[in-house]
């Protein structure tokens, strides 16, 4: 394991809060799963092209670097996690939350929630999975109040429902904008308010 | 000017009525700070004394549209700013201008093809008098923009009427059929 050094700490600390912060969700029977890089972060250029391709060939587990995450199996343990990891862990931080199309044929989205440590120093990156034809998991904003506004544009850019959310307007889009632009099969609009989109 | 012109003492001079209007109209330009994108930096630049827009008159930026009567459309625009602008547009005491400043007040700019919520040009809201090439454009540029419409505030008529528009009879004048 190469010790690359982060703004953050080193990687090192990364991923050992991860499996610590893993197995102490798991002890309070939240389902996850501990998704580590199976790419090392310094690996000699042309070597992880050839992991790649090898792991395409093959059919394998996807080969990817990046930094650790838990995957939480159940999207509606959210809120739980997230205070277990506030309250108990130390994660005082929520840096970012958002969620990810990754193609227009996939049946599901990616939520991110990133949270950090201010004390150690580590970084904890939960993710979940939701259903794009009824996308909706709990608000986390009465956890961290950072949430507020990353739910409002996750909302209105993928269309998730954030249950629960204190304050549930578009935040960028104008109130009566159609559709969710992020999303992989986003439809430009024709015209806007009587305003022609057209080219 | 004329018969008049050695008739009256020094102090006073002649000249044509609309032609004075529209030198004080050209050469007071009081421009509406409307900066929306990093155009902006550069009509900000401009008011700057090291280009020093006040050599033309136009110097006074003003934060309100009822005190304005150039509307320097300076960036992005995207529909729910596009709804702002028509009003402030609307707000202006005539007679008004507008110029577009930048590619993407002009049309869309780079996001003419991608941004789904960015406006394709703000000539679909508002009449633009003078568009200004450049992302973003240079502030010479701006000047460039400026005397422009300056000269085409002189072109204007106030008290004149339009010239009529001669209709001849059937048959005078018409392209001969080939």
């Amino acid at each position: 394991m190469s010790q690359r050094d982060t703004a953050w700490g080193p990687m090192e600390v990364q991923r050992v809060a991860a499996s610590e912060a893993a197995q102490a969700l798991q002890a309070v029977g939240i389902e996850l799963k501990l998704c580590v890089p199976n790419l090392p972060w310094v690996a000699p250029e042309g070597e992880a092209k050839d992991l790649v391709r090898r792991a395409k060939e093959e059919d394998a587990e996807p080969v990817w670097r990046g930094d650790a995450y838990l995957l939480l199996s159940e999207p509606g343990q959210v809120t739980q996690a997230l205070q277990h990891c506030r309250d108990e862990l130390g994660y005082s931080q929520l840096y970012d939350l958002t969620a990810c199309d990754p193609a227009a044929d996939e049946t599901q989205l990616k939520l991110i929630y990133g949270l950090r440590n201010l004390k150690s120093k580590a970084r904890l990156i939960l993710q979940s999975r939701v259903d794009k034809a009824a996308a909706s998991v709990p608000s986390v904003a009465s956890i961290y109040q950072a949430a507020d506004w990353h739910e409002r544009e996750a909302g209105e850019m993928y269309g998730i429902t954030f249950v629960g959310h204190p304050d549930p307007r578009n935040i960028l889009l104008p109130d009566d904008w159609v559709g969710f632009p992020l999303r992989k099969d986003y439809e430009y609009p024709d015209e806007y308010n009587g305003v022609s989109c057209k080219e | 000017m004329g018969i008049l012109e050695n008739s009256l003492p020094d102090s006073i001079l002649t000249t044509r009525v609309d032609w004075m209007i529209n030198w004080s109209r050209a050469s007071s330009l009081w421009p509406m700070t409307f900066g929306l994108a990093c155009c902006a930096i550069e009509m900000i630049a401009v008011g700057g004394p090291r280009f020093d827009v006040d050599r033309f008159g136009a110097g006074a930026f003003r934060a309100t549209p009822r005190q304005a009567d150039l509307m320097v459309v300076a960036g992005t625009v995207n529909f729910k700013m596009g709804e702002r602008v028509k009003r402030l547009y609307d707000q202006m005491p005539g007679p008004k201008y507008v110029m577009a400043l930048g590619a993407c007040a002009t049309g869309g700019g780079p996001y003419h093809k991608f941004g789904y919520t960015v406006m394709k040009g703000v000539d679909r809201i508002v009449p633009v008098d003078v568009y200004v090439a450049g992302c973003p454009p240079r502030p010479e540029a701006f000047l460039d923009g400026l005397m422009l419409l300056q000269k085409k505030i002189m072109r204007q008529r106030v008290i004149r009427a339009e010239p009529k528009k001669v209709v001849l009879p059937a048959g005078i004048g018409a392209q001969p059929a080939t």
